[in-house]
């Protein structure tokens, strides 16, 4: 437990000073709503309202991947990984002290992309922003804890820019379409269904239980 | 590690593992020629169906190799998992192959689906959810094949690909339950209790089912030969780089994972290029 607070306190205070992995999120995710505005031109507020949650997702998940290569690509700095590899407790500690510091992050960018895309697609997101956050946190949850695995796998590769979202897209679906489909229920005004949540939540529990597991093999020194 | 001195004499560690692999071979080929002949037979006297015609009896290809997709990723889980707990080389080259055969019956299944689709839904591609759940089956073991040839270090690469092999099998039913949650209308028929079949299709479905079977069986009985003689050959190449140096052979990355084996020590070369 202490060296999962200990590695979180670190990752958080590494942001705070530099501020990149941040910047880099933001700016990516606003270029892409940016892409989506001219990608979707002449679109009807209707069909900006039932495109939005889709592309807010697709931002999310991009700038996640970003954040996520970031979060193991600056430990290869003096081999650092090697370091932790040899934190002396189960590497599943290491490994949600990674997680819990890209949920994070990852929360601040999806913060402020959320209050860009109302404003650029016109969506009014303010009525139900809490809940819209705790969907978006079960989705974040699901996209950290196995894309904090793949980011680890995925920095000890050759292309591993390339690697991270080859690895990682195929095995998002459940927690993309289950976000997604509660997403455009909230903002559509209409209830959320169970199983949507319950999908998120189930798919959640089980790649972190996965990824804590898996982490003890993907760590090496 | 240290691997110890050998003469022509000694046996090698995977001499047992080689002769068993090309038993293997031997025995599920023979079962393959032998079906072979039947499959066929059994094919062509197959009664066409009455409103698709011809284009049916593609069922008694697609479906099969849709079958050996799914024993090939179920093969590759289990080799992966079986690595995991036992450290042993053969059961990662067990998941490779594994995963080799069943990315290429997996190919087959999605080239031949959207043909038969073509003919009698009226379009190529539905996203109807066993089409949905196939294609991202194939992606995932995709990247599973990407992430060993990208990986370098044999023991790194086994251990990587056996963890992401085991989170594409337990993604499988998450990815199911998903479509099936959120799919819409199902396009492929329900499963052979409804009596899906036409009369005098039962026994040549069966037939091409354990054709199936049996043509993975045999490709992965040849993948997994191949293998095994790769980490042979690869062990004896760096046993006599050994013996020229005069010393005993060290461990290099490579050696010990002979699906990738090879290539690791170029890719090591590459790198220090």
């Amino acid at each position: 437990m202490n060296v999962l607070l200990a590695i979180l306190w670190k990752d958080l205070l590494i942001e705070v000073r530099s501020r990149d992995r941040v910047t880099a999120m933001l700016v990516f995710s606003l270029l892409v709503v940016i892409v989506f505005h001219f990608a979707l031109p002449g679109s009807n507020p209707e069909q900006q309202a039932a495109n939005a949650p889709g592309l807010l997702w697709v931002a999310y998940v991009f700038s996640a991947l970003l954040g996520l290569g970031r979060a193991f690509s600056l430990e290869l700095e003096n081999e650092a990984l090697s370091g932790l590899a040899r934190a002396p407790t189960d590497r599943g500690w290491v490994f949600l002290g990674k997680a819990a510091a890209s949920f994070l992050i990852l929360g601040v960018v999806q913060a402020v992309t959320a209050v860009a895309f109302a404003l650029a697609f016109d969506v009014d997101l303010s009525a139900v922003a809490l809940p819209l956050a705790g969907i978006v946190a079960l989705g974040s949850l699901g996209i950290c804890s196995v894309g904090t695995l793949a980011a680890a796998v995925a920095v000890r590769t050759r292309f591993r820019e390339v690697m991270l979202p080859l690895l990682l897209l195929p095995l998002l679906w459940p927690v993309i379409s289950g976000a997604v489909r509660a997403t455009a229920q909230l903002v559509g005004g209409s209830d959320v269904e169970f199983e949507a949540i319950q999908l998120l939540i189930v798919t959640d529990g089980i790649y972190l239980v996965l990824s804590f597991i898996g982490f003890d093999f993907v760590l090496d020194e | 590690m240290m691997a110890p001195p050998m003469d022509a004499s000694t046996p090698t560690r995977e001499s047992p593992v080689a002769g068993s692999d090309a038993r293997a071979v031997r025995i599920s080929g023979i079962a393959l020629i032998a079906f072979l002949a039947l499959y066929a037979a059994m094919v062509i006297s197959a009664p066409s169906d009455a409103v698709q015609g011809s284009i049916q009896k593609i069922l008694y290809v697609h479906v099969p190799t849709a079958l050996a997709s799914y024993l090939g990723f179920f093969v590759t889980a289990v080799g992966g998992l079986l690595y995991l707990w036992r450290n042993d080389d053969r059961y990662d080259r067990l998941a490779h192959s594994g995963a080799e055969v069943g990315v290429l019956f997996c190919t087959l299944c999605i080239l031949t689906g959207p043909i038969w689709a073509k003919g009698t839904w009226g379009h190529w591609w539905v996203w109807d959810p066993r089409l949905t759940v196939t294609l991202l089956l194939w992606f995932i073991y995709l990247s599973y094949l990407l992430l060993r040839s990208f990986t370098e270090g044999s023991a790194r690469t086994a251990r990587f690909a056996a963890v992401y092999g085991l989170l594409g099998a337990f993604a499988v039913p998450l990815n199911y339950f998903a479509i099936d949650l959120f799919g819409g209308a199902a396009m492929h028929p329900e499963n052979l209790e409804r009596d899906s079949l036409g009369a005098g299709m039962g026994l040549p479905f069966l037939v091409s089912m354990l054709m199936g079977v049996v043509a993975f069986l045999h490709l992965l009985a040849q993948r997994v030969d191949l293998a095994s003689l790769q980490a042979q050959a690869l062990e004896r190449r760096l046993q006599s780089g050994a013996a020229r140096r005069g010393g005993p052979a060290e461990d290099i990355p490579g050696s010990g994972s002979p699906g990738t084996g090879a290539l690791s020590v170029d890719n090591d070369r590459g790198s220090a290029l």
